[in-house]
């Protein structure tokens, strides 16, 4: 089996208004935990990794999340470098987070790499049919606009959690252009002394 | 939404220019509570880098509020659509990340070894700096021959190879090396000298050519004139230009983080910050701040109208204040031109990786003319698109020198012969010139006008900054050798999904 520094590695991120459920989906899909308790965003963790095989190729993605920094929107530039796909999460059940979405899709759009995946994702699924306030179409039709992927999911219920991360996964690998425009690092120097022969003037 | 003031926080950091950052950095595995805040919209500081809408906006501020900053007089010049010569065009505003102080870091520098062992470096992309030049001008008693960029020899084979230095100046010049590799266990040499002016030291105990002395000036990438930079200051800085060479690998001596420079280190920094914990509010800063008594928490005021509660305040002075003796400024123009320049990036030795930033040095008096009168040295330091700071096919040029009445003048001739030695047909798409004043220091009493805010080469100064005040807020007690030394975080990872199996 491949080792997995040979995979292809995808960098995909997870931004949205807080409260939306990206660190639960995240957790969910990783590591099929759910804590109904936990309202606070997770402390101590950087990205997650989780290995993915669309037709019969295995990648490595690397999931980040806000740590936070979408509380007062300070997301910073280098946030979304590298990046091939930015999960975009709402909260079926508030009103208020789906009406913030068009700002980040401003804000992704504008600071990531031309080309990068989007994909919009409705939370709270099994919330629908007690306090849903944004219908499935309303969703549908905003990612539609911006191009982007839409499902709605349930992290509780576990409903749909997989789908986000396998349709955008499948949408980037179909995109040598943005495989070609992430993994360009001419001149790349490392600067651990340590490894390796300590530079390597291609990274591809 | 819960008010920042229900926490009562452990720290409080104002600003998020480099220090701050690396300190919000040196705290995020130390479970206080951190609220670090910006009164800029944007993360770096000093250091921050922009897109060209952003220095519209930035330029804009600084004309409207020029006291509440360190930047002074900036203006915008642009190449108009118009231009009937044509040629390649600016691309959209966020092509470019142009930074406000780029500086380059040397391979020996803490900065890097901290940048690794506190993980951090895993969300940088580092750039080599290679090929170092000095501008040698057209001598009046030979016009025919034309202005040129000399290559300054990358180490010792480099100068064996060089065929215009003379075998005695070989000599001389090897002489020097070999002191300045161990001048620290030399005073016996240079100590009675450490105030003295460079060049007239190596005149004295080395028998240096002026030509040579130029060259060893240039690597100590000082703003003052050769007369007024003592020796005192150059040598650990010219011992750190050798040394570092082939640290990282063969042919450079140093590194810029892609896309930005300390732009970049500042928001990973601060990122690391987020993911330990910290709470990060932009366009906020702080009013006032008052203290009943040593034991009592200091109250803040921030600029939103909440007050705060926290047991440290850091807060880094990054303005001048007018007691401040001394105050110097210097003159910047960071402009974009419309070619990849190939040839300042070749690389010089065999295996090594391809520059992505030169630097240029135009020693004084190469640039005199009728209305010139150069004084100082000007810095030039060019970025090709491989730093992430322009698109492919172009190249921002970064150029530095103490302002005088005339610097503006002279960092624009500067540009225009640098552009006229390369021969091609280049030509200045965009240009933003600035002044920037020098901000206040807390640790050393800085002489040489070595302060870190300034240099073009990252000062480790800075890091001792940042490692007092972690140690003012963790405790006298702390384990100094804990600083920046960091675990990789656990990423629970490494959860198989194989969705082919199921579809």
């Amino acid at each position: 089996m491949a080792s997995d520094e040979s995979l292809t590695a995808l960098k995909i991120l997870m931004i949205g208004p807080s409260g939306a459920g990206k660190s639960a989906l995240l957790i969910r899909y990783c590591d099929d935990q759910f804590d109904s308790e936990s309202s606070t965003a997770t402390i101590g963790v950087d990205f997650k990794r989780k290995k993915l095989s669309v037709h019969g190729k295995a990648y490595q993605l690397f999931l980040l999340d806000t740590a936070g920094q979408e509380r007062f929107r300070t997301l910073s530039n280098s946030y979304y470098r590298g990046a091939h796909g930015v999960i975009l999460v709402y909260d079926i059940s508030n009103r208020q987070s789906f009406q913030a979405m068009e700002r980040w899709f401003e804000e992704a759009e504008s600071n990531a790499i031309p080309g990068a995946i989007m994909y919009l994702v409705g939370s709270k699924l099994d919330k629908a049919a007690s306090s849903r306030v944004v219908e499935y179409t309303e969703g549908e039709q905003l990612a539609a606009r911006h191009g982007a992927g839409f499902c709605e999911v349930s992290s509780k219920t576990r409903e749909n959690v997989r789908k986000p991360f396998v349709e955008i996964v499948d949408k980037i690998v179909k995109s040598p252009e943005l495989l070609a425009a992430t993994s360009r690092q001419t001149g790349a120097v490392t600067v651990t002394g340590s490894e390796g022969a300590g530079w390597s003037s291609c990274a591809c | 939404m819960e008010s920042l003031s229900e926490t009562q926080w452990d720290v409080v950091i104002e600003g998020t220019g480099l220090r701050q950052s690396l300190l919000a950095l040196a705290l995020s595995r130390s479970n206080k509570k951190v609220l670090h805040v910006d009164q800029n919209e944007y993360y770096g500081g000093i250091a921050a880098a922009f897109s060209l809408q952003e220095i519209e906006e930035w330029a804009e501020r600084v004309t409207k509020e020029p006291t509440t900053g360190p930047f002074r007089n900036a203006s915008i010049w642009r190449a108009s659509d118009e231009d009937p010569t044509g040629g390649e065009a600016l691309s959209f505003s966020r092509a470019y990340s142009l930074s406000l102080s780029p500086q380059i870091i040397y391979s020996k520098s803490k900065l890097l070894s901290q940048l690794v062992s506190s993980q951090v470096y895993r969300q940088l992309e580092f750039q080599a700096v290679g090929n170092w030049w000095i501008y040698v001008p057209t001598v009046p008693s030979e016009p025919a021959q034309t202005a040129t960029l000399k290559r300054l020899p990358n180490g010792r084979e480099d100068i064996f190879e060089d065929s215009s230095i003379e075998n005695r100046a070989k000599r001389c010049l090897m002489k020097f090396l070999k002191f300045v590799a161990d001048y620290e266990n030399h005073a016996e040499i240079w100590e009675s000298h450490a105030k003295s002016g460079l060049p007239q030291f190596l005149a004295s105990q080395f028998q240096l050519s002026s030509q040579l002395q130029a060259v060893i000036c240039a690597l100590t990438l000082s703003l003052n004139s050769p007369e007024e930079t003592s020796v005192g200051y150059s040598l650990p800085r010219i011992k750190r230009h050798l040394t570092s060479i082939g640290v990282f690998g063969p042919g450079f001596g140093a590194v810029v983080p892609k896309w930005g420079g300390g732009a970049e280190i500042a928001q990973v920094a601060c990122r690391a910050g987020a993911v330990g914990g910290g709470v990060y509010v932009l366009g906020t800063g702080i009013s006032s701040s008052q203290q009943s008594d040593n034991d009592a928490p200091i109250e803040v005021q921030l600029s939103n109208g909440e007050t705060v509660q926290t047991k440290h305040l850091a807060r880094f002075t990054e303005f001048v204040s007018d007691t401040q003796p001394n105050n110097t400024t210097i003159s910047r123009i960071m402009a974009v031109v419309s070619s990849p320049l190939t040839s300042l990036f070749e690389n010089s030795v065999e295996g090594s990786p391809v520059p992505a930033v030169s630097v240029i040095v135009f020693p004084p008096g190469t640039l005199t003319n009728d209305s010139i009168a150069h004084r100082y040295p000007a810095y030039v330091i060019p970025h090709s698109s491989d730093a992430g700071e322009c698109p492919v096919g172009q190249c921002v040029l970064y150029a530095t020198t103490l302002c005088t009445t005339n610097s503006k003048d002279l960092l624009e001739t500067a540009l225009n012969a640098f552009l006229t030695t390369h021969g091609e047909d280049t030509k200045l798409l965009y240009s933003v010139y600035y002044e920037q004043q020098e901000c206040g220091w807390q640790t050393k009493d800085l002489s040489d006008r070595s302060n870190p805010s300034f240099d073009l080469a990252f000062n480790d100064l800075l890091l001792e900054d940042v490692a007092a005040e972690w140690k003012a807020i963790l405790g006298s007690d702390v384990d100094e050798s804990t600083f920046m030394q960091f675990e990789k975080r656990p990423n629970m990872d490494d959860g198989d999904d194989d969705y082919d199996n199921e579809h």
